[in-house]
């Protein structure tokens, strides 16, 4: 609630101001916005701020390419010094060295004692974002900002702050700076986005987290049906969570006339794990694509190159959601699925052979999901062992059947708009289907949501 | 023109949902998280209203001759006058306000007798755990389209702080709210730190503990409380209401001999604080602070306002006569 009534003054006041006060504004509220999460936390973004935006300065002030490296290599530093710091730190200590005797337990209590700081919200995705700049500037493929304000706007920019999408220097400064007139327009996508990213994160994900919770927590007692179902639910939990988030968040942005680029196009559909990657978490497995495996050679590199470099891509895509083994083993079968695919199975598919493609990308995609929920490795060997091999007759599950039909009504509308947005969609429809859709979103979402508070998932990385 | 038909079309649709949602999921719903809603509609006409938390009611555990509440016990002082009551285990002046305010103008019900428990004021019960449901119950309590309070629940918007959050707003007023005594009496955390009963472990030292946690700390005019009391002295003016104010009895007694004089005198001088405040307002307050034994209370190993059979009807019986000046 207080995130509408910001919103709503942000986008009123952005109107009203002239347009050369209009980025102030934004940089203003997009501080204000992160410093309202955690006020110490500024001071992060700060840093990855101005590091970034002179590092930029430095990189395209010479010729010399050894200077440039170095411009870049304070970028990169500073940001993976960040996440190392904040997100990987403590893991590495526990989960790393301490297991195989690096450090004793005396120094290991010592270190979790000096350094139990919370995960700042959003770190992974900002740095990432101003990552990408530096990269880009030391590549020529972008003009460095001049105004440390105007690129202070490029790294917070508030709809995508916290859980993204990872933007493109190329794609959102420009926007961002860009005289824009009132539209009706721009209110009516961004309404329609946020109405519909609401209703996929409060009626379908947060209606069967529970479940989901039930499950996985209690995996030695639920039967083999339940867990299959479990990971069935997750996986449908984890997509509609992040893609209501996204969706609000382009809605958001679209609000103020700047266009996000997209993040999620129906991943379920998809026939193989390469085309699963093309349309899941789009704006992260493209920066992967562009700042990591094309850099270390892309595909015009040896087998083993290219098998090592598709590993690596993936274990650092796994390892970016998380400090665990897990996120390590989730990175891992998707690597290792996408090799398996491209040395032994023909880009050609025939008609035919489409579902049962089908079926095995899902059933690999909803396998990965089981390790991406548990909180070890042995937890989730424990719970693919008993989901095969489970003689329990289950746990009693609570569910609202109502659940079921928003998760169908999900997935259906996911597949309806393939390729295409809520928005263009209702654009085609007539005056009652539309306002019988808003009716239906606006009833579910008020008496059909959950009243537990369940904070969206992707926050926590 | 357009805009202005997409309007009207907008709040039409957002009236027939609403009354599609009170027609349909409501009642559920509400009996389930916001059981007193519905009970105030029940109760509207009758003669008095006994509005309180937990300490209405008997002890679970004990058998007693005659278990009923301390309402039912003032009842028998007017025969003729119907009573009922709103209980809410945890509640405090915050929900009673709330209640209030729905209350049914068109009701017959026009006198209540409202419990002040002196702990609800102190930093512990004004930061529970417990405050996150009472708050989500809340939001039923206002006269606003019913559909967009469940939106407001929906969308979490109450305060939810977790736990951890509300623990640490307690710790920080423990350890900085001024109390009126030299050091090392001053704060709560400073008073706990010199208890005279021993180690932390001792039970008698965590019960002291517990007196000068609940008790320890100064009512005034900014407490959240006080300000959810004046808030509902405001209703009642408006209303023609008649308030009768119960500060409950607590266990004077032990804290004394646990902790001494200090304390005791300091939760005397709140007391008369809320008691001469609401006086001076024109309402009735009944100040049962010190009217029970250490006997009559039946938790032995925290304090609280649960009472024996003996001491409801001591309390009963002091609140009806009160309530005779101003009912017959």
């Amino acid at each position: 609630m207080p995130f509408l009534i910001f919103l709503l003054s942000v986008v009123a006041i952005y109107f009203i101001l002239p347009h050369r006060w209009r980025w102030m504004l934004l940089l203003a509220a997009s501080y204000f916005f992160y410093g309202y999460w955690k006020i110490e936390y500024l001071g992060l973004i700060l840093l990855s701020t101005v590091v970034d935006f002179f590092a930029a300065q430095f990189i395209a002030s010479t010729d010399d390419h050894l200077k440039k490296k170095i411009g870049l290599s304070i970028s990169l530093f500073t940001n993976l010094g960040l996440l190392v710091l904040f997100k990987y730190s403590g893991w590495f200590m526990t989960d790393v060295l301490h297991p195989i005797s690096a450090i004793s337990d005396s120094q290991l209590n010592g270190f979790q004692n000096f350094w139990n700081f919370a995960l700042p919200v959003g770190i992974s995705f900002y740095t990432f974002q101003t990552l990408g700049y530096s990269i880009d500037v030391y590549y020529g493929r972008a003009i460095p900002e001049k105004n440390p304000f105007k690129f202070a706007l490029f790294v917070s920019f508030f709809p995508q702050l916290v859980a993204g999408p990872i933007e493109r220097f190329s794609h959102l400064h420009k926007q961002l700076f860009k005289e824009q007139k009132f539209n009706y327009t721009f209110l009516q996508q961004g309404g329609r986005m946020i109405l519909y990213g609401l209703f996929i994160k409060m009626c379908v994900a947060d209606n069967i987290s529970h479940v989901v919770d039930q499950i996985f927590e209690q995996q030695n007692e639920a039967s083999a049906l339940q867990l299959v179902l479990g990971a069935l639910l997750f996986g449908i939990q984890i997509y509609s969570d992040f893609h209501g988030y996204s969706l609000i968040a382009i809605g958001t942005s679209r609000l103020l006339g700047i266009e996000l680029m997209d993040n999620f196009n129906a991943p379920y559909t998809a026939t193989s794990i390469r085309e699963f990657w093309s349309k899941w978490h789009i704006s992260l497995s493209t920066w992967f694509r562009d700042y990591l495996f094309i850099p270390l050679g892309g595909s015009r590199v040896s087998r083993l190159k290219l098998t090592t470099n598709i590993l690596i891509v993936f274990i650092v895509s796994g390892l970016w959601h998380g400090a665990n083994w897990t996120f390590v083993a989730w990175g891992a079968i998707h690597g290792c699925s996408y090799l398996m695919e491209r040395w032994f199975i023909s880009k050609d598919t025939a008609p035919w052979l489409k579902f049962p493609r089908w079926i095995a990308t899902m059933s690999i995609v909803f396998i990965a999901w089981v390790f991406f929920r548990s909180e070890s490795i042995e937890m989730a060997a424990n719970y693919i062992t008993n989901a095969v091999s489970s003689e329990s007759t289950g746990i009693h599950l609570e569910w609202q059947a109502v659940s079921i039909s928003f998760i169908g009504i999900f997935l259906l509308s996911d597949i309806h708009f393939k390729n295409r947005s809520i928005h263009s969609w209702l654009n085609e429809q007539g005056a009652i289907i539309r306002w019988s859709v808003y009716a239906f979103l606006i009833f579910s979402i008020s008496c059909f949501a959950g009243i537990t508070n369940h904070p969206f998932i992707y926050f926590q990385f | 023109m357009k805009i202005t038909l997409k309007l009207i079309s907008l709040v039409a649709m957002l009236i027939a949902l609403n009354w599609m949602y009170k027609q349909s999921k409501f009642i559920a719903f509400v009996d389930e998280h916001a059981d007193q809603y519905l009970q105030l509609e029940k109760i509207k006409n009758c003669d008095v209203i006994y509005i309180s938390a937990s300490s209405n009611f008997p002890p679970e555990n004990i058998q007693e001759a005659d278990p009923r509440k301390i309402s039912q016990f003032i009842s028998d002082y007017f025969p003729t006058f119907q009573f009922e009551a709103i209980n809410k285990p945890a509640s405090h002046a915050g929900v009673y306000r709330k209640l209030l305010h729905i209350f049914p103008k068109d009701s017959e019900a026009k006198t209540f007798i409202i419990t002040m428990n002196m702990r609800s004021f102190g930093p512990s019960w004004v930061n529970s755990d417990l405050e996150t449901a009472l708050n989500q119950s809340n939001v039923f309590y206002n006269h606003r389209p019913v559909l967009f309070n469940r939106l407001l629940l929906s969308l979490n918007a109450y305060d939810n702080k977790p736990a951890y959050e509300r623990n640490e707003l307690v710790q920080t007023q423990w350890a900085n709210d001024p109390l009126p005594f030299e050091a090392p009496k001053n704060t709560v955390k400073n008073w706990c730190a010199v208890e005279k009963w021993g180690d932390w472990r001792n039970p008698t030292r965590q019960l002291a503990d517990q007196f000068i946690k609940q008790y320890g700390f100064v009512i005034d005019e900014n407490n959240s409380r006080v300000k959810d009391f004046d808030a509902i002295c405001e209703i009642a003016e408006k209303r023609s209401y008649r308030l009768v104010f119960n500060i409950l009895a607590e266990n004077i007694e032990t804290a004394d001999s646990l902790v001494g004089k200090d304390l005791t005198s300091l939760m005397t001088q709140n007391a008369k604080w809320l008691e001469s405040r609401y006086s001076e307002k024109g309402f009735k307050v009944v100040n049962n602070l010190h009217i029970l034994k250490a006997s009559n209370f039946t938790d032995k190993d925290f304090p609280t306002e649960h009472y024996d059979e003996e001491g409801r009807k001591i309390i009963a019986k002091n609140i009806a006569s009160s309530l005779k000046t101003i009912i017959e």
